[in-house]
Order: structure tokens, then sequence, then C-alpha cells
């Protein structure tokens, strides 16, 4: 053999010795389970968690849209070829939904995913406190698909993924939110200056214990809601706890407790989302702006994208005086010339010159409207609603998912109200009164002589409008399959959503709900 | 280790046993070498049959060689012509006359890990060689070769200079992206993946891909073979499954040093104009429509305002030549190509540098290698896939209002407020996306002949692609999320594959009558991609490309990530075995057992065997005599193949680490995970008749795939990330492929062919039982969230699911089946017959040759006229031309419907060229050749879109969409004046 040859044996032995592997599949960005373990941070996988509350929450075509849109307060027109979606939006006011209908699909979706993420917290050896909010976290999720579907997927931390999860019926979705919101409680931390409203905190999970009392007999049946007492008796003590605690109170001005800033100055929020640049920018779905964008015309500052509107029956629910309808507000009207709340007649800009549509329309917002608008003034019709103040203070804030406005899920009114339904669902009329009053004076409406469920159903409708609980009052107090304005006729199938049908598919143990 | 080292012992051993040369007598011979015209052929190889002494011809075509005393034959070869052995035993001067080779059956066909002559095949391949090549501007190889072969789709994704393109042979096979073919450069499979980082602007979407083989230049391509059916495919195994195409590169040819020279420039303009309304015809709309707003006063055609005539520049250089022992080919490539859209095109440079040497006394031992750099600058305009409804560039020209100037009387752009329409003239200027790739692929393959049988050879590959991309949109666009910030992305990804191979190869004539064949071999390839991505919205000044001062965006709107794919790696071994008995009876076995870091822990090696067979029943005895059948064979194949396009982690538990310290679950494991398995048997019939005038084969084939790769969510409550599975289910792909060529003149001076291939194709997914998959996300205003097609069982894959339109009603409002509420399966994407048609025709000094192709009974979905153009545009926006005096209610409400669905089917002339040969001028310029050539320049067919051959990809969540045209970049018309000429 010359010595050629060997030297080209040496090189291609050498090349070769890299063609030797036991094909290990090294990951490059990502962390096995193993690494996980040690590596991932508890805190990290319990912010994922609360980042899991943006979507099925905040986003408009979630979960705020099953709550608002089927009810009396909200409604999405198709104006000639905008917001026809398919007739999704259509759907939901008329209760025609389908189990195909892709915001009940994503709804169900985005709630559960919250639950796997606050479960998967559970896997990772957390805190007391971690584990606490975990659970807190789980616990609204499965007392929101309780409420929306009435059966809840279920899955315990370190299942094997690929099996189908078990399936709790509604008995078992409340004791299992009861006994959770309990256990925890002490573990929870107690609402302070350091400990803000955006953190699970005793008193989120008494309010949501108060929701979940209070709702229990619509969620076993809805058709035919009974309250037992003892749950008045636990709404009644857990809103005392929270009323009596001198870390809330009625905000001076109503829209505070929604304003960009409104973790400085929203003084009744005892459970929120933070949001701003950072926040909410790196999460899922829309945040806080997309509760005035799909409301505003593309004309108006800031501009939007002319949808959603209410209708007049419930814009005449409330006195001229009530602060609650809304007008103009500081950090907003001096800039862009827009009001807040209820939107009626011209609107104008900040310079007061009276705005137009895109037709040369002047952009005059009517009290009536059809659920198919296709005349020439489409764009104007309808009583537009600005819940939350645009933020017009932080960059990008106004157009996108910069706005700062936390998402408020609790706050102090809705305690007080929830104490006053429980006080005269156990006879105690004049309780509720006093506290409904004590309310409607901070909100400058006239103080009412007397109260009945009606009134109190009202009264719901006025102070907690837009703020996603419509269809789950609605429900409870027994009115939502009664027809109303844009919804001539309704079927029982309708107090619950569907299991949508690609859910169906995978999870065996989901049983289609009555009437689908 | 163990089983390795003992693999490595067992491919080395056989160098140990070298041969040495023997010296002997010798004797002088020399010779002219002619062709059937008389002229002489320089370059010609001149060898001693059984040795490898040998010469070529000079520059008179004669030859000089001493050779041993007892040497008795020379062999003669040239390429495109048939060797010829010529006796020496009683002359030392002989004359040579080389016969043109007329039969294909000859040629050498390049298949896996091998080569074969044509005759031989027993699988189904299709060659085609450079002169057969589409002529004009190709960025990327697969148009060469576009409508030129049977069962071979390929359709551009996007009109864009450098876009990448849908590729499918026999169909489409997978529910999931992995249905473009397995492409080998000279031996190197590629990834299939390019570094061009991605981006998804706000408010805009995301720019369609780039063509991963845009870094080979045609001009250095000399075939490119089809491989179709498994028989062909198993040998790549898991990577076999949509079949394969080899690109061989051109190398030296033995002679003195030869330079190739051509140079093209070319005009390109739109094929074909959608059509919305002009000005005077938008005032009568406007009218119609009794709108007193809207008119704009003026006159103003967006659509031609962001296009232009681009120039396209093409140069080429090529040295080649060298020894019987080592031959080099060197060349280099620029091409500067303009779009027909304002600020799009692709720069080109390439080079490419190859030898072939052969050492020691023996000449057994030889070195090839192959060097191919380039770099691609891609301009990119801002045309999206999935914009919104205030459109891309094309869906905001389309829809401009065409009585509004775009500029003001000052020269200004005339940008309107609010949230009205996105002046197309701004978009254009507001946006600068320029995407730079370099690419190197580089291989090195010693061999060593053991014995005259056996040849050991090693092959060595690195592939490196890194991809640099600036973006920028300037903030005085009227995009509600940009306007008054400014939007910047800066993306860096880097693609690295090496690829170890070793063969043996055996080839022995064991007896006259029988041949047999082997070879074996070892392979290791691995595969790295990875990125860096920034982000950042909000600039204080638009003096400077924001790309530049990343800095400047306020910190809380700028964003970073990065990634790196898990490696993955893939260890194979493969064997094929041929047999060929008195060239009557051929079998072909292969097997290849593919070991992949990507399969799940339970299924780390597939394995993909394929059986073959053919009988030239031509040359049997009974046959013999007879004069209709020059050849007449028939094959038959079955194998096995894979898939395993997808991505690498799928089956492990994965966490990512997010922005702002969170983290979570990216991926479930699936232990079981494996590749997508495809069945598929092949029945094909070739034959030559009528002296050899017509050429032609026809094959069936049924292809089953099983074992569906789909990633599902995982069942919810579960992580918002991938559990990937083998879906149950399977999808058949069925069909017949016809391809004839025929000569209809052959003279002297004239000869015209003719040639067709047609396919007949026809797909369905079977026996699934999960839920319906939904694809074809429809982009626009007022159709959020819809979906137009999906994979549901016993219907082709991407069916069409619409609600059914019934036409206008007296108020001209739409009326659906069931008012819409139930939707139905209304359209199949799929073409059921594809057609290419050549014919070629040389009087003389001239030649012409014109291409047409063809797909029947596809439906398309028109997402452009569904939101981009509907009659609630008006008054403010344009409209398409089709809707005028159809008295549709403006407050129709816009939504999916099969009002959109169009008959796709077409014919395209998409290649003419006319050429003349100057031949030689004077001493010193050779071959000289003047062409023009036309791409594209015209279509007949019914569809109202830009172009019937779309697919803009509307997938969802991985899952291919195929047939959906919205707002694309349109088809350019070229018109290319080229010369070639060697010295």
């Amino acid at each position: 053999m010359t010595f050629y040859k060997k030297i080209s044996l040496l090189a291609l032995a050498g090349l070769t010795l890299a063609s030797c592997t036991k094909l290990d599949e090294k990951l490059g960005s990502t962390l096995e389970r193993s690494q996980a373990d040690s590596v991932i941070q508890v805190a990290s996988l319990l912010k994922t968690a609360y980042d899991g509350l943006q979507l099925p929450y905040q986003d408009q075509s979630n979960l705020w849209a099953l709550q608002e849109m089927p009810s009396d307060e909200a409604v999405a027109p198709t104006r000639g070829g905008d917001w026809d979606d398919n007739g999704q939006w259509r759907s939901l006011k008329t209760h025609t939904w389908t189990a195909e209908h892709p915001m009940i699909g994503s709804t169900f979706t985005n709630l559960l995913l919250l639950q796997y993420a606050a479960t998967n917290v559970l896997n990772f050896r957390p805190s007391k406190q971690q584990a606490a909010e975990a659970r807190f976290l789980r616990a609204l999720s499965i007392f929101s698909v309780l409420d929306a579907f009435g059966q809840v997927p279920f899955r315990e931390p370190g299942e094997d993924l690929r099996k189908a999860p078990k399936v709790l019926t509604a008995t078992e979705a409340v004791a299992f939110v009861i006994s959770e919101l309990t256990a925890i409680m002490p573990d929870l931390p107690e609402r302070s200056t350091s400990v803000r409203a955006y953190v699970a905190t005793k008193d989120a999970a008494r309010a949501l214990l108060i929701k979940t009392h209070l709702n229990k007999g619509a969620f076993l049946n809805p058709a035919q809601p009974t309250f037992d007492a003892a749950d008045m008796t636990q709404v009644i003590t857990l809103a005392d706890q929270i009323i009596n605690s001198g870390r809330y109170s009625l905000a001076n001005n109503y829209f505070d407790n929604l304003a960009y800033n409104n973790d400085a100055i929203g003084t009744e929020n005892i459970f929120t989302q933070q949001n701003g640049p950072g926040f909410s920018t790196v999460r899922s779905g829309n945040a806080a702006f997309c509760h005035w964008a799909p409301t505003l015309h593309y004309h108006q500052t800031p501009g939007g994208w002319n949808g959603f509107a209410t209708v007049s029956v419930f814009y005449d629910k409330f006195e001229a005086t009530d602060t609650r309808r809304g007008g103009p507000y500081p950090s907003v009207t001096p800039v862009t010339g827009l009001n807040v709340g209820f939107l009626v007649g011209q609107q104008y800009d900040k310079n007061g010159t009276a705005l137009k549509d895109r037709k040369g329309n002047l952009l005059a917002f009517t009290r009536e409207l059809a659920l198919q608008e296709s005349g020439n003034d489409l764009e104007i019709k309808g009583i537009r609603v600005v819940k939350y103040p645009p933020d017009m203070v932080t960059d990008g804030g106004s157009n996108g998912n910069n706005a700062s406005n936390d998402w408020v899920f609790f706050r102090l009114a809705d305690v007080m109200l929830m104490k006053a339904e429980a006080l005269l669902r156990t006879g105690n009329a004049a309780g509720a009164l006093l506290i409904v009053n004590q309310l409607r004076l901070k909100r400058k409406a006239s103080a009412l002589a007397a109260i009945t469920l009606d009134v109190l159903l009202d009264e719901r409708g006025r102070e907690m409008y837009w703020e996603g609980w419509r269809r789950q009052d609605l429900i409870r107090f027994n009115k939502y399959l009664q027809p109303w304005q844009l919804k001539p006729s309704d079927n029982p199938r309708n107090l619950l959503f569907p299991i949508p049908v690609s859910d169906l598919a995978v999870n065996p143990n989901l049983k289609q709900n009555p009437g689908y | 280790m163990t089983k390795t080292r003992l693999l490595k012992a067992l491919l080395f051993c056989p160098l140990l046993f070298l041969a040495t040369a023997v010296l002997a007598q010798t004797k002088s011979v020399s010779g002219k070498i002619t062709d059937e015209k008389g002229e002489i052929i320089i370059g010609a190889s001149v060898q001693v049959k059984g040795t490898t002494t040998g010469t070529v011809t000079d520059q008179n075509g004669v030859f000089k060689l001493n050779v041993p005393a007892s040497a008795t034959t020379l062999l003669v070869s040239f390429i495109g012509y048939t060797q010829q052995e010529v006796s020496i035993a009683n002359t030392s001067e002989v004359k040579v006359v080389l016969q043109m080779e007329n039969t294909t059956l000859t040629d050498v066909v390049v298949v896996g890990y091998g080569t074969a002559r044509k005759k031989d095949l027993t699988g189904s391949v299709a060659t085609l060689k450079a002169k057969d090549f589409n002529k004009g501007i190709a960025n990327a190889p697969d148009q060469l070769i576009q409508g030129k072969v049977a069962g071979l789709m390929v359709v551009n994704t996007s009109g864009a200079p450098g876009a990448a393109t849908t590729v499918r042979i026999r169909g489409v096979s997978s529910v999931r992206s992995g249905n473009q073919p397995l492409y080998v450069i000279d031996g190197v499979p590629l990834d299939g993946r390019v570094a061009r980082p991605g981006i998804s602007a706000n408010g805009l979407g995301v720019t369609p891909d780039a063509n991963p083989l845009n870094f080979v230049n045609a001009f250095d391509i000399a075939s490119m073979d089809v491989l179709k059916d498994a028989s062909a495919t198993a040998i790549y195994g898991s990577r076999g499954s949509n079949g394969v195409i080899i690109i061989t590169t051109k190398k030296g040819v033995e002679g003195p040093a030869k330079l190739d020279f051509n140079y093209s420039v070319g005009a390109s303009t739109i094929m074909k104009k959608l059509k919305v309304l002009n000005a005077g015809e938008f005032r009568k709309v406007l009218d119609d429509y009794k709108f007193t707003s809207g008119d704009g006063g003026g006159d103003e055609d967006a659509m031609k305002a962001i296009t232009r005539t681009g120039i396209t520049q093409n140069f080429n250089l090529g040295i080649s030549g060298g020894s019987e022992n080592a031959r080099y080919r060197a060349s280099f490539g620029l091409m500067n190509q303009d779009g027909i859209v304002l600020k799009s095109g692709l720069k080109k440079y390439t080079g490419n540098l190859s030898g072939q040497f052969k050492f020691l006394e023996s000449k057994k031992l030889g070195l090839d290698f192959n060097l191919m750099a380039a770099q691609t600058i891609e301009e990119l305009a801002p045309v999206t896939n999935n914009a919104g409804y205030r459109g891309s560039l094309i869906g905001q020209a389309l829809q401009w209002n065409p009585t509004v100037p775009l500029r003001n009387a000052d020269g200004s752009l005339n940008q309107l407020s609010g949230n009205a329409a996105v002046n197309p003239l701004a978009m254009s200027e507001a946006w600068n996306d320029q995407a730079n790739i370099s690419y190197i692929l580089g291989s090195i393959s010693p061999y060593f002949k053991i014995t005259d049988d056996l040849e050991y050879r090693f092959l060595f590959s690195i592939n490196r692609q890194t991809g640099i991309r600036r973006t920028e949109l300037k903030s005085y666009i009227t995009l509600p999320e940009v306007e008054g910030l400014g939007q910047a992305y800066y993306g860096n990804s880097e693609l690295t594959t090496k690829l170890f191979t070793h063969t043996l190869s055996y080839n022995k004539q064991i007896s006259t009558a029988f041949n047999l064949g082997a070879l074996v071999g070892y392979e290791y390839q691995d595969f790295v991609f990875k990125g860096v991505d920034l982000g950042a919205l909000g600039f204080t000044t638009d003096a400077l490309p924001y790309t530049s001062i990343l800095q400047n965006a306020l910190q809380t709107n700028t964003f970073i990530s990065s990634y790196v794919n898990p490696q993955s790696e893939l260890q194979s071994i493969f064997g094929r075995v041929t047999a060929n008995l008195r060239d009557k009876y051929l079998l072909t076995a292969t097997m290849r057992a593919d070991g992949s870091n990507k399969f799940g822990k339970n299924n780390r090696y597939g394995y993909f065997p394929s059986f073959a067979a053919k009988w030239n029943i031509s040359s049997e005895d009974f046959m013999k005599g007879g004069t209709f059948f020059q050849n007449l064979a028939l094959r038959l194949g079955w194998g096995i193949t894979g898939n395993q396009e997808f991505p690498a982690g799928a089956a492990q538990e994965q966490y990512m680490l997010a922005g702002a310290g969170g983290a979570s679950q990216l991926n479930v494991a699936n232990p079981d995970l494996k590749w997508e398995k495809s069945n598929q048997l092949n029945a094909g019939l070739d034959f030559t008749i009528l002296d050899s005038r017509i050429t032609g084969s026809v094959d069936y084939f049924h292809k089953k795939t099983t074992d569906l790769l789909f990633n599902y969510t995982a069942i919810v409550p579960g992580p918002a990330s991938n559990l990937w599975i083998n879906m149950p289910g399977d999808i058949t792909n069925k069909g017949v492929e016809v391809a004839l060529r025929g000569d209809i003149i052959r003279k002297k001076d004239l000869t015209w062919s003719l040639g067709v291939n047609a396919t007949f194709i026809s797909n369905e997914l079977q026996n699934y039982t999960g839920p319906d998959v939904l694809t074809g996300a429809i982009s626009g205003q007022g159709v959020s969230g819809a979906t137009v097609q999906r994979f549901a069982n016993g219907h082709p894959l991407n069916v069409f699911y619409v609600r059914k339109y019934e036409g206008l009603d007296k108020d001209g409002l739409a009326q659906y089946a069931d008012n819409g509420n139930t939707m139905y399966y209304m359209g199949d994407p799929n073409p059921k017959q594809l057609l290419g048609f050549t014919t070629d025709l040389s009087y003389k000094k001239w030649y012409l040759a014109i291409n047409f192709n063809g797909a029947f009974g596809q439906d398309i979905y028109n997402n452009t006229a569904n939101t981009v153009l509907p009659v609630n545009n008006l008054s403010s926006r344009n409209i398409a031309r089709s809707l005028i005096g159809n008295n549709e209610n403006l407050a129709n409400p816009i939504t999916t419907s099969s009002r959109y669905l169009e008959k796709g089917d077409f014919v395209k002339l998409t290649n003419a060229t006319i050429s003349y040969s100057l031949g030689n001028i004077g001493k010193t310029f050779k071959n000289v050749n003047i062409s023009l050539t036309g791409q594209n320049l015209f279509v007949i067919t019914n569809y109202s879109g830009f172009d019937p051959e779309v697919n803009t990809d509307k997938s969802i969540n991985g899952v291919n969409s195929f047939g959906i045209e919205y707002s694309p970049y349109p088809t350019a018309r070229n018109i290319i004046l080229g010369v070639s000429v060697s010295l």
C-alpha cells in the first residue's frame, strides 16, 4: 500500500467519525421535561396561567361575546358588507347558533387552555401561595365553562395528554369550585397596597365564591333556578367581608374603575388583569382596546370598526342624571371630542366639528337599528357603548394592545348588588333596597322607593352593562328565554351553549347538551 | 458504536486489495472522427477497450494514440452520439463516423445513488436534459421542467421573482405541508427549507415564501430526473413519498479549455389584468347607485401606478475542460430581475466549481468535487397572503377609487385620513423589505475502484445558508397600528446540513446473458435551523432606515426572540440489487432502513422496500423480425416510501420560555410518532414504433398513504400546543400518465416533432373518522374566521365546503340554499387532468420550440373577488367590473359562498422560443446562437383572476390549502432576447 493510499484512507476514516450516532434528539431553544423541572421557574408558569386570562375573557369574540351578544344589552348588527362574519354575530343575537359556531368553539378551547395552564403550575412544585393562585385561576376557568356549557372537561396534574379527559357534571363542578376556593383561602394573600388587584387575593376568591353560591341553582337547573338559604347566607357573609374590609370604596367617577390608570384610581376593583405595553401585548387575543374599537366609527378618534351597539329599550332604562349613562371623561374627551358611556346623536371631533360617516352623512348615531342594516345610513345606526374609556395616554394605547386599562373581573358594586340580591331572595327587601339606593345615589340616580327582583335585574344592567355578566344574570333571574328587542323568540336549549363538534369528536366523555 | 465500527470495517476492507497495472509493448494508432454529415468532431473520446488508455480528438477531429500491442478494439464516443467499437486488430489508421443517437433508450438516467441506462429502468423516471428545459427566465430549477413531465404539477404561489412554487408529483398525499418532492443535487439530498427569515408585519400579514432552490443557476444544470414511482424513490426511504427530483450539474468535458458565455435581456409585463372599473365606469356606477359622494374628480389606474415593465438581465460564463483524468468546470452567473411590481425583484449571483480527477497509475482512485456558492438579494413588495381588509399592495391598488388621484397636485402622496383605503403608491414607498441569503453547497467525493466490478465511494457534503432580512414600514402610512409610529423588523436565519454517504457498488457481467448489479450504502445527515428576530414600533424620525436605528424605537415596543430548532439526524442503510437476463428480464429490488431522531422513541427505524420487474418484450425471439415495434417493454413495480416532514422535536415533550419570564409547554410527547407511509403500485408500458418515429409510455399508479402525520392541538384542557400523531385514515392518489413523442418530419434540413404528456388523476381521503380538518382561511372584511376547505372522509383533499349561492333576489340580495345555514361540498381544487404539449421545429439554422400546458377540472376560490372587490366597496373603493349592471344591493353582506368558486380550467402558452444558429464566426467564436423567447404569452381561461395557476398560501396551522387566490403578486409575461457563444 502506497503512502498516498494510506493518507486517503486516514482522511476517509477521519471524515466518517462524525457519522456515528445513537439518534438521540437534542433540543435547541426549548426544554425537555427533565430540564424543565429544574430550569423553569414556577413563577413563569404562573405568569403564563395569568396571561391565559386575556384571550377567553378580554377578547371581543370569546366569552365576552357569549355573555353580552345573546343578552338584551348588546348587538353587533351587520352593516352592509361589514360585520356579516358569516352570520356569527346575528346568530348570537337571535339565539340561533349551532355547535359549529366559531366563537363558541374558541371560547370553550380558550377557557380550557387556561384551566390547563393553571393545572400545569401544580406539576412543578409551587409554593403554597403559587399553588393557591393557580388553583384560583383554575376555579375561575371551571366556573366559566360550567356557566356557558353546563359540563367541564377536567384533568388532574400530570395526566397523559394523549388520553381524553374526564368530564365533570354541573353538580361535580359546583362542588369542586366551592371546595377549591375554600381550601385555598388561607394560602392566598390579602389585598394591600403592595398586593394589587391583578393578583389572586383572598377577596378575589371571596368574590368568585359569592358568584358560585349565587348562581349554584342556575348552574344545576338553568331552566328553573332555585336559591338555597344556605347559599344566600354564604353570599351575604362573604360580601360583608369585602364590603366591610375598608379596602374598597365606590368610585367618585364611575368610569375611573375602567380607565387607563384604573390600577391607581379604580377604587372598586377587586380582581383585574393587568394590561399595558409589555403585558397585554405579548399575550394572545385582544385586550382592553377591543372594548372601544368594535363600537366606534371609523372617523372617530380613536378610529374603530363601527360594529357593536345597544338597543333603545336598554338605553331608556337610565335616568338622564345617571352618571353611568356617560358623558365627557377627563383623559379622553378634551383630546378626542369623544364621550364615554352611551353615544347617541351627532358625534364631534376635539375641535367641536361635526363628524361625517364614510358616505358623507352626518355621524349622528340613531336610537334604532335593525339586525341587518342595508341603507345609506347603515354606518350611523345604533347607540354606541364605550364602557372602557380609551387610553389616549399610552403610546399605541388607543388602537392596540398597548392600552393600559386593566380588565376588571370583580368590583365592589357587583359584590354589593349580589349581597342585595341574596338579601332580597331571603326576604330582606329593605336591606336590599338600602344597598341599591346607596349605589344609585353615588351614581347620581334617584333613590328607589321599593325593590323587586325585576328592578334589581335592571339595576344590575345599569351598573354592570357590557362587563361580561349579562347572560348569567338573565338566566339566574329566569328572563333569558323571554323575547326582547331584535330577538323575537327562543328555545330552552339556548340556556346552555352547545359543545363544539370538534371537541365532541376528540373527547368521547363529552355529551352534547340537549336540543343540539 | 460497535455496529458502526463493524460497518466501517466492512466498507474499508476491500480497499486493501489493490491491483497493480501491468506494463507491456505498445503500437501507434491514429484516425479521424466525423459525424454523419461529414463534419469533424472535436473532443471525441477514444479509448482502448478494457483499459484506461485513451485520448481525445483535436481541433481537426484527429487523434493519435499509443496502445498496447495486444489491443484489438477502440471505443469511440462523444456526447449525443452512439458509442462505437472500432477494430484495430489489423490496422493502425481508422476513419470513424459516429451516429447521432436517435433514441433515448441508451441515455443514462440518474437514479438514486447511481445511474442506469434508460433501457434498464424498471421504475417510472422522467429525464430532461438541458436542451429540453423551458427557456427564458427561471429563478429556480423547478420552473425548467414545469409542464414537461407527466404526473408533475408545478404551481406558482406568487408571481414575485424568486417566490416558492407548489410542486406535486402524482398528487397530494399529505394533509400537512410536507408535499414537496425531495430534491437531490449531485447526490446531496436537500433540506427543503430556505433560510429566509419570515415576518408578519402589523396589519399586513405574511409575505409568500421564497423558493428554496433559488441558489441553483439554471445555466449549471445538465439534467433533471423526476423519480415518480416507489421502485425509483424507495431508495430514499422516509423522504421518498412525494417523489424525488434529481438535479445533475454540468461537468467539465475532456478536451481543450472551452468558454461558454450567454447573455439575455428580457422585459416583463403583467400577463393578465384583473378587471376593475376605470374612472368613467366608476362614475357611471356611482350614478346608477345614486351616490352623491365618491367621485374624486380624477382618473387613476392604481394597478398601472404600482406596476412597471421589469427588465431582467442574465449573464452566465462557464469555463470547462481538462484531460481524461482531470476535468474541471467553473461558472459564474449574474441575474438581475426586476419584478413587475414596483420595488420588487431578485438579484442572484452564483458561482460553481466542479472537478473530476483520477489518480494513481491505475487510475483507480478518483475524486469528484463540487462547490456551489450563491447570494440572492430579494426585494419584496408588500404583497401578503393574509392581509386584512385594508389589503396588501395588490388589494389596495385593485380597490383604489379610480377617480381619486394617487398624488396631489403638488406631487405629494394623496393619503386619505381615518380608516379609509390605503394609498398603494404610499404603501409601496413606505415599505422597504430586503432579504439577503448566502448559500454554500459543497461536496467532495473520493472513490476507489477496488476491482473492475467493485467501486467504493464516499461523499461528504455541507450545505449552509444564512439569511438576513430587513423590513420597514414608514410612519406616514395610514395603517392604524403603524401610522405615526413606523415599524421595523430584522431577522436572521441559519440552515446547516451535513451529509456523509458511503456506497459500495458492484456490477458484473456474470455471463453473456446475465448481468448483476448491487449497491449497499450507509448515510448520515443532520439538519440545524436557527434564527433571531428583532422588531420595533415607534420611531422618532423617517430620515434614516429604521433597521439602521432600531434603538430609536420605544423600548416597550421592541421585541426580541431567537430560536434553535432541535437538531435532526437521519441515519440510514440502503441497498439495491439489479439483475438483467438477456436484456429481456430485468429485476430491481431496493431496501432502505431510515433511522431518524425525529421519530418517537418506539419507532426510531423505518424500513422501506421496493421491487420492480421489467420485461423487454421487443427483445424476445418472437418479436424479432417484426418492424412495427422498435421497443416494447412492460414494467411493474411496488414499494413503500415515507414522508417525515414534521418538525424536529415533534415526538418529545417540550417547554418553551416565552417573553417577559413566561414559560409554557410547547409540545406533547408522542413516543409512537413515526413517518407517514405510502404504498405505491406502478404498472407501465414503454414503446417505440414506426421506425422509431413515435416513442411513448403509459403508466398507471395507485398510491395509498397511511399513518397521516397531523398535529392536533392537545385535547382540552391541555396546553395550547401540538400533539403530533399518525392520524387514522388514508389518502389514495391514483391515475394514468401518458407521455408521447413523435417525429413527424425527419429530414436533413427539416425536423418537426411533437410531444404530449397527460395526467389523469384522482384523490380521496378514506377511512377517516376524526373531526373534519378545516383549512383555506379566507381573508378580508366581514369574513373573520371563515374557512372554505376541509379534509373530510370520502372527499378529495382540500374539498371546498361552502354555502350554496343561488343568485341575487329582486332586491339584489344574495340567496343561499337553506338561507346559508348549511354548507355543501361543492368543488375540488385538484386538477383532474394535466396536459403538457410541446413542439419543436428546426429548419436549417432556425429552431422553434413551443410549449403549452394546461390543467382541467379544478375549481379556484376567488378570495380577491369575495372580499377585495365586492359591491359594498362603493362609493369609496373600487369593485370588480363583472358586478356592473347586476343590480346587487349595496348592503348585500360579504360572506363566503360558491359564488366565488370558479372553474380553473386553462391552457397557457408558457414558452415559445425561436432561435437562429449562426454557427462558428471566424476561428474564435463557436456555436453562436441568438434566441427570442416568450414566457406566459397568453392564457385561455374563464377564470377572472390574474392567473388560474395560482395558490395563495391560506393554510391554517400547517394544514395545506390549495387553489385559493387572494390578491396575489400577478404573473408576468416575459420577452427575452438571448445570445450564446463559445470560445
